[in-house]
């Protein structure tokens, strides 16, 4: 049977899970006693699971709405990181929003489906307009998420600030889209790619700077990065630990959907840019983050280094770079979910987001700390964890593209970065705590540190499969 | 007969504006003004470019845009609101340090 390709809905057999699990949970919602809605959290663990196993099983390719959306091998592989990555959230935040939230768990579990939903979609699309819509289901969710801690002062600052750059975000990134738009004259972007490669004009240029000034915002790129670190500092860990790792991967994945089209047309009409604002990131992250006292702060400005590494691998422009920002992201997922949610279960038990409070924590819990050294040897990048691995298939990519001296900078800032990890990892073995207290962590917790270990120390172990797809997947992005 | 231009510049001027009082405004309903001005400036561009030249596809974009613009000012306000109840007072400092 064959459909035409508007009602053509295969390429989203997932997302469609995930959307009737948004519906069964607003329901179920509504009808559980006030009491009893712990079954929620599970039951979207569940949708997120079913909607990981049919990515893998059913591989969703093909043209849907009208050529709007493409489903792809990369697009395919994203969309399995968005799935792990609202698991390990959801598991995450399930025991803070049972506890803190009881009465309205329902709709944060329903909002977090909502902007995985989005994500989903992101790098898939071929249309501005959708383009748009997705980045907004996306983004919106995230705002009310953070906010939902109504009663703290820190959170709500927190929020507003998170509100306020990813509205005046958007709104510039749709700037920039609609002069892309205009010149153009249609709003696919494969045309607006074609337009500005056969007419290289300085509108073109202004406009798809403003959308990466946009998604700079968004994704932390210096110099908008300045709202990272008081947000998450604000505003709960779990939620950050989701918020610092999906969503920027989905920035990226939106970056890659208009910037490669038409052999990377409008990537390479920026790239001085994208080069200067990949290096000044790393520069401001790894040094900003030296300073920090706060292991929340340390690890925001860690995560501006991470997108500095991220933007390097966009800006080679080679289908090597390409494959290696796909790799990095999958690992940059595990390690600093993990590592955020050891900081949470850390709080937790009676210490702040400081440096000290990680004092002696072997003695305390010695499967947090050693879980804790391994995100941090990963996000230091030291063999085999599967840090070492991304900065090491970035750096390949990057040498190969023929910008040796970036290799060496990045290095460079690689060993400077040991620096303020090592600093929590002396913390954690070689001072003695202030109790002796054990720490004890709730089940749900500990799967996701479990499955974040896991993650890291496997793909770490044996980088080839992640790898393989990624590479295989990357295989003929900057066509036409 | 109306250029296209008259458009642009007056979207371009809106933007700035919107730009600055972004990043100068401290109260926090000002910034949200101020952010309409922006996505005012973007749904000016897209209707001029649907009439002058692409069609009915900029009027369907601009569309779309003030859904999602206005469901975004929607959780905006209400953030503004919480920010009110928590501590009585709504100016924020985008580019300074959290108050601790």
């Amino acid at each position: 049977m064959t459909f035409p390709a508007i009602v053509n809905l295969f390429p989203f057999a997932a997302d469609i899970v995930v959307l009737v699990g948004i519906l069964a949970i607003l329901v179920l919602d509504l009808l559980l006693p006030h009491g009893d809605k712990r079954v929620l959290g599970g039951l979207t663990i569940l949708t997120l699971v079913v909607a990981f196993a049919v990515s893998l099983f059913y591989p969703m390719n093909g043209e849907a709405w009208g050529g709007a959306y493409v489903g792809t091998p990369m697009a395919l592989f994203f969309k399995r990181i968005f799935y792990v990555g609202g698991i390990l959230g959801t598991l995450g935040v399930r025991q803070q929003a049972i506890t803190e939230f009881t009465r309205r768990q329902g709709e944060y579990f329903a909002l977090i489906l909502v902007s995985v939903f989005g994500m989903s979609l992101l790098p898939g699309v071929r249309d501005a307009i959708l383009l748009v819509v997705a980045f907004e289901t996306m983004g919106i969710p995230l705002y009310v998420l953070s906010a939902y801690a109504r009663d703290d002062k820190k959170a709500v600052e927190g929020a507003l600030k998170l509100y306020l750059v990813g509205a005046a975000s958007s709104a510039t990134m749709l700037f920039g889209l609609s002069l892309l738009f205009g010149l153009a004259g249609s709003t696919s972007l494969v045309a607006i790619a074609q337009h500005a490669g056969a007419h290289p004009s300085p509108l073109a240029m202004v406009g798809t700077v403003l959308v990466l000034g946009g998604m700079g915002f968004k994704i932390g790129v210096f110099p908008f990065h300045m709202w990272v670190p008081d947000t998450y500092e604000g505003s709960r860990t779990p939620f950050i630990a989701f918020l610092s790792a999906a969503p920027k991967v989905a920035g990226f994945a939106l970056l890659l959907q208009l910037l490669l089209p038409a052999g990377g047309a409008l990537l390479h009409l920026t790239l001085p840019v994208l080069m200067t604002a990949a290096v000044m990131t790393l520069f401001v992250g790894n040094f900003f983050a030296i300073r920090q006292s706060n292991v929340k702060r340390l690890l925001a400005y860690s995560g501006v280094a991470h997108v500095g590494f991220l933007l390097l691998a966009l800006a080679t422009g080679t289908e090597l770079g390409i494959a290696s920002l796909m790799f990095y992201s999958a690992g940059y997922l595990f390690t600093n979910m993990g590592a955020f949610l050891v900081v949470h279960a850390v709080a937790t038990a009676g210490g702040d987001d400081s440096v000290e409070s990680f004092n002696g924590l072997f003695r305390r819990s010695g499967w947090l700390s050693l879980a804790m050294l391994c995100f941090l040897l990963s996000l230091a990048g030291i063999p085999f964890v599967v840090g070492f691995w991304a900065k090491l298939f970035v750096f390949m990519a990057i040498w190969q593209a023929g910008y040796p001296a970036l290799v060496l900078l990045g290095a460079g800032l690689s060993v400077l970065a040991l620096f303020y990890y090592l600093r929590v990892v002396r913390a954690m073995f070689m001072t003695t705590p202030k109790s002796d207290a054990h720490i004890t962590v709730d089940f749900a917790t500990n799967a996701a540190i479990a499955l974040c270990l896991a993650g890291v120390v496997g793909v770490g172990l044996y980088p080839t499969p992640v790898f393989e797809a990624a590479r295989l997947a990357a295989i003929g992005v900057l066509g036409p | 007969m109306m250029d296209i231009r008259i458009f642009l510049s007056l979207a371009v001027v809106l933007f700035t504006i919107g730009v600055y009082g972004v990043l100068t405004r401290r109260n926090a309903v000002g910034i949200l003004l101020s952010i309409e001005l922006l996505a005012n400036a973007v749904n000016l561009n897209l209707v001029a470019f649907g009439h002058f030249g692409a069609g009915a596809v900029g009027q369907v974009f601009a569309l779309f845009s003030v859904a999602l613009t206005v469901t975004e000012v929607i959780v905006g306000l209400a953030i503004v609101v919480l920010l009110y109840r928590t501590r009585q007072d709504i100016t924020v400092d985008l580019a300074s340090e959290m108050s601790r």
